[in-house]
């Protein structure tokens, strides 16, 4: 019998976000995700001075408004056909860096992991067997008692504030066993669930110092004022170098010691999340972190296409493949555009057949890729460096120490649920491990006279296009700049990619295709489907 | 509705925040609340003596059209874990971007919440308010935002407009205004609810910012013989624009340390000079600090390591009123006193304050620009200087300002 679930809101998200999907046999048969916010950046933008996008277009995302601001100024710059100089590179490099390490640990702890860690079930974990846990397991060792006792308070006082209603309609004092048992992993014990809570808390703090390192280079996080077209108005000195170093190097610190090991350590209780999850199968990545010559596919994640139907090989991108369909969308203007050339007309009439899942429902738009769906993110982005041939060897080298750690022989498994998730915390230590070098090359390019910070330039007028990564992955801008005004502008976010209603030829998006083939033991829980949502951090 | 286990201070260390450090804290606090310092252990023992005796108070905080950057922001907050302290006296039902349930439970957690609240709880509203298509432009729970805006707006005690967005509908109401949005305080008004509005401008909100409203409106406030805080001293704290006046007393230029290169006719002209290495004035790059009113040079932000022009960035004027088309073009200097494109309609008295703000700052320059003709040492110095004319003449195009 089909029945069906509507997930609204889906929580813990940046945005907002509808999932529906239809169950049978235990088994998600069928899904839709829908955005169900319009604002209308691009139609604002209409006018405008091309160099004001920078200062918008941050505010599409607080979460990740660097990367934004670093596609918007990179597609004026395109443009106007700027080269941005040695030190701006650098700094922009950093700059990103310090986002993405701030987003992967904010998503991880903060976000996603509620959905694997219990922190009612962390009241009843022994203090002496956490720590002797946490030893073995190489992770941190925090005060373990004092979590205990300041959730113990926030269940013993009855207001449990933001975990308030999060046990699915259970109690989770009363349906323990229940819970334990459903929801989570009940062979995974209670110590581990306290170490879970207590990092969860070190994680506020680590994602605001990686943050701060954004606040130096840019004034203040969210919404940094400095990575303008041209380069960088932010001019590096020792102090400052010095203070973002410290910083960088204590977030790096616990990243290894402590987010590494506790997802090693969390995994093997979720491994059926191995076998489902997976999605449509193609990944695609625009590349992250410039090297001199500013080429895409010379990234140190490189920009890649990945096919899995056609193997675990890795294509170069062909950005002329990109078009946005709009047929299930709110959308009144042409399908089926380069985003170049995109258009974002508003339907201008609700009813109640508005919203209508054969026809049109969402305010998102279908990205595709040579006309078919794509995945972007932390596991497109690391599996195109694993299998690329010239990308730096660190990005294997993590992936195969960790396949290494849980057992896994097979690559091809980060295709799922557990790969999504993994791939974004162990990215996390490829990142903070190669922004420390960042670092250091900008000192020695500030000694050898080759860290100039901006380009002086003519604005003239002319199409460009900046081609990114925010954290949750493959984000461009497009610009058309006419008489020195903005004529067209089209952002493509990721969120956009992985949240995709179905193409014209109604073909699913990436998440609603990973929904399906999802198991769903109780449809009044449909914990696997939140998290099937929250593994693409939509 | 207490956590009467234990006392505030044991609480407090056992989160690895000192007695000091809370001191510490509550010694912002209370410059930012324009007293003297002095005043720190009187307001760490209400502090204090509120949580033991009050315990957590409820609070609900929505997501309109927002980037959720003022959640990133909160989550921002200054020394390590005491902000957060202070937030965990609110027993935040709700918080999208944060809270363990989702979907059904959720907005059933609130209705419940609200009802058994209702009349003391503070509702705290981070994004725009969308109109469009009737409110369908933004749906939660497959129904527009702005019924669930109404409704828990109507049974609040005081509602927190947080962040621009939620104030006048921040840039989302920037011109053609495509969503329809507006701020929490017009629709509310629109719609006949009277519950008070307390405005947080600033795109986004400082942690620090709302940190010193819920110390003032809650912990502060005497309380009634429920217990319940008496909400009218912040209301009477407020400016004629619904701001708490002592965040929103004093333009960005007005404390800015970059102040003395203004007074020397020291700027910068362009991003990567050796003027930009110099910590110069950022004015001829299209900094909006004489005409925003905000504390961000003191108050500063992420921990107080930064804020916009200590790193190289000219003020946008983030905190004014439909601030995108008040400010932009945001890399020009700001030479024209216009009211913009009014997001809400009519007059709005916060335009009038902007407008005046932008004149203040017309004043300035001539002085700074004199300064520097001059020499600093004439009196009579004149705006258009041969120097100056050359820098706009220069400039035109890329400034932009017609």
């Amino acid at each position: 019998m089909a029945e069906n679930i509507v997930l609204d809101p889906v929580t813990r998200i940046e945005g907002h976000l509808r999932v529906e999907a239809v169950v049978e046999n235990g088994k998600i048969t069928d899904a839709w995700a829908t955005g169900t916010l319009y604002r209308g950046v691009e139609t604002i933008l209409k006018g405008r001075k091309p160099e004001d996008a920078f200062y918008v277009t941050q505010r599409i995302c607080g979460v990740c408004p660097t990367s934004h601001g670093h596609a918007s100024s990179m597609a004026v710059e395109s443009a106007y056909g700027i080269k941005i100089p040695n030190g701006a590179r650098l700094v922009r490099n950093i700059y990103e860096s310090a986002e993405n390490l701030h987003s992967h640990i904010l998503w991880f702890y903060i976000l996603a992991a509620l959905d694997y860690v219990n922190p009612a079930k962390a009241l009843s974990a022994d203090i002496g067997d956490t720590v002797d846990l946490a030893k073995a397991a190489g992770t941190g060792i925090s005060d373990f008692a004092a979590v205990q006792e300041r959730v113990g308070d926030l269940v013993k006082g009855g207001d449990l504030s933001v975990f308030s209603n999060g046990w699915w309609g259970l109690n989770p004092i009363t349906d323990a066993e229940k819970i334990d048992a459903e929801l989570y992993n009940p062979d995974m014990p209670a110590e581990l669930h306290l170490i879970g809570v207590a990092h969860y808390l070190e994680a506020l703090e680590m994602q605001a110092e990686a943050a701060r390192v954004m606040a130096i280079l840019g004034g203040k996080f969210p919404h940094g004022m400095t990575s303008v077209a041209g380069g960088t108005a932010f001019v590096p000195d020792s102090l400052k170098l010095d203070d973002i170093l410290y910083r960088l190097k204590r977030v790096v610190a616990w990243i290894n010691n402590t987010m590494i090991p506790d997802v090693l350590a969390i995994a093997p209780f979720y491994t059926a999340a191995l076998e489902f999850g997976g999605g449509c199968g193609k990944f695609l990545s625009f590349g992250l972190f410039n090297d001199t010559d500013l080429d895409m596919h010379n990234r140190f994640f490189p920009a890649g296409y990945i096919d899995v139907a056609n193997g675990l090989k890795v294509d170069p991108v062909d950005t002329d493949k990109i078009k946005e369909d709009v047929k299930h969308a709110w959308y009144t203007s042409p399908s089926g555009l380069h985003p170049q050339h995109g258009q974002t007309q508003a339907i201008s009439r609700w009813d109640d057949s508005t919203f209508d899942l054969d026809g049109q429902y969402t305010w998102g738009k279908a990205p595709r890729y040579d006309d078919k769906p794509a995945e972007v993110g932390p596991l497109s982005r690391m599996l195109v460096g694993y299998l690329s041939p010239g990308a730096d060897p660190a990005i294997k080298g993590t992936i195969d120490y960790a396949l290494d750690a849980l057992g896994i022989t097979d690559p091809t498994l980060l295709v799922s649920l557990l790969g999504r998730v993994a791939a974004r915390v162990l990215e996390a230590k490829v990142m903070g491990d190669q922004v420390i070098n960042y670092v250091v090359e900008l000192v020695e390019a500030i000694n050898s006279g080759d860290a100039q910070t901006f380009q002086e330039y003519v604005d003239h007028d002319g199409e460009g296009a900046g081609f990114w990564e925010a954290p949750r992955g493959a984000l461009a801008h497009f610009v058309n700049v006419e008489n020195g005004r903005i004529a067209n502008y089209n952002v493509v976010t990721p969120s956009t990619w992985d949240m995709s209603p179905r193409d014209d030829n109604g073909v699913r998006g990436p998440m609603e295709e990973a929904l399906v083939g999802t198991p769903i033991a109780d449809v009044e829980r449909p914990i696997m489907a939140a998290r099937i949502a929250r593994s693409f951090d939509p | 509705m207490t956590n009467k286990g234990t006392s505030f201070y044991e609480r407090l260390e056992a989160r690895g925040v000192s007695r000091r450090d809370f001191l510490k804290f509550c010694g912002a606090t209370a410059t930012m609340l324009g007293l003297s310092s002095s005043a720190a252990p009187m307001i760490g023992a209400k502090i204090a003596g509120a949580a033991d005796e009050g315990g957590l108070y409820p609070a609900l905080w929505l997501h309109g059209g927002a980037c959720t950057g003022c959640t990133e922001s909160i989550a921002q907050a200054t020394y390590p874990n005491v902000a957060d302290i202070v937030l965990d006296f609110l027993n935040l039902v709700g918080q999208e971007t944060i809270q363990m349930s989702a979907g059904v439970q959720t907005l059933e957690g609130n209705e419940e919440f609200a009802e058994e609240h209702a009349g003391k709880y503070i509702l705290i509203i981070e994004g725009t308010v969308i109109t469009g298509l009737d409110g369908n432009m933004l749906r939660v729970g497959g129904h527009p935002f702005i019924e669930e805006l109404e409704n828990f707006a109507s049974k609040a005690a005081v509602v927190i407009a947080l962040g621009s967005c939620a104030v006048d509908g921040g840039w989302v109401v920037a011109y053609p205004n495509p969503a329809k949005g507006t701020g929490v305080g017009p629709y509310l008004k629109s719609k006949g609810v009277a519950t008070p509005v307390v405005n947080l401008p600033g795109c986004p909100m400082n942690p620090e910012e709302l940190v010193s409203v819920v110390v003032e409106a809650l912990l502060l406030a005497d309380r009634d013989s429920d217990g319940v805080p008496v909400l009218g001293p912040i209301v009477n704290r407020l400016d004629a624009n619904g701001r708490p006046k002592w965040l929103y007393g004093s333009t960005i230029h007005d404390n800015c340390p970059r102040r003395g290169h203004f007074e020397n006719g020291e700027f910068v002209y362009e991003f990567g000079s050796d003027e930009e290495a110099m910590g110069y004035c950022l004015y001829p790059v299209g900094c909006k600090g004489p005409q925003t009113y905000r504390r961000c040079p003191m108050i500063r932000w992420n921990s107080s390591v930064s804020w916009c022009v200590d790193s190289g960035g000219p003020c946008i004027g983030c905190a004014n009123w439909n601030w995108v088309d008040q400010n932009a073009p945001f890399r020009g200097r700001f030479r024209r006193v216009g009211a913009g494109v009014l997001g809400s309609g009519g007059v709005d008295p916060a335009i009038a304050a902007a407008a005046i703000g932008g004149i203040a700052g017309a004043a300035l320059i001539a002085h700074g620009f004199g300064m520097k003709a001059a020499k600093r040492i004439g009196s009579n110095a004149t705006l258009k200087t041969e120097e100056c004319k050359e820098w706009e003449t220069k400039h035109a195009k890329k400034g932009g300002a017609a």
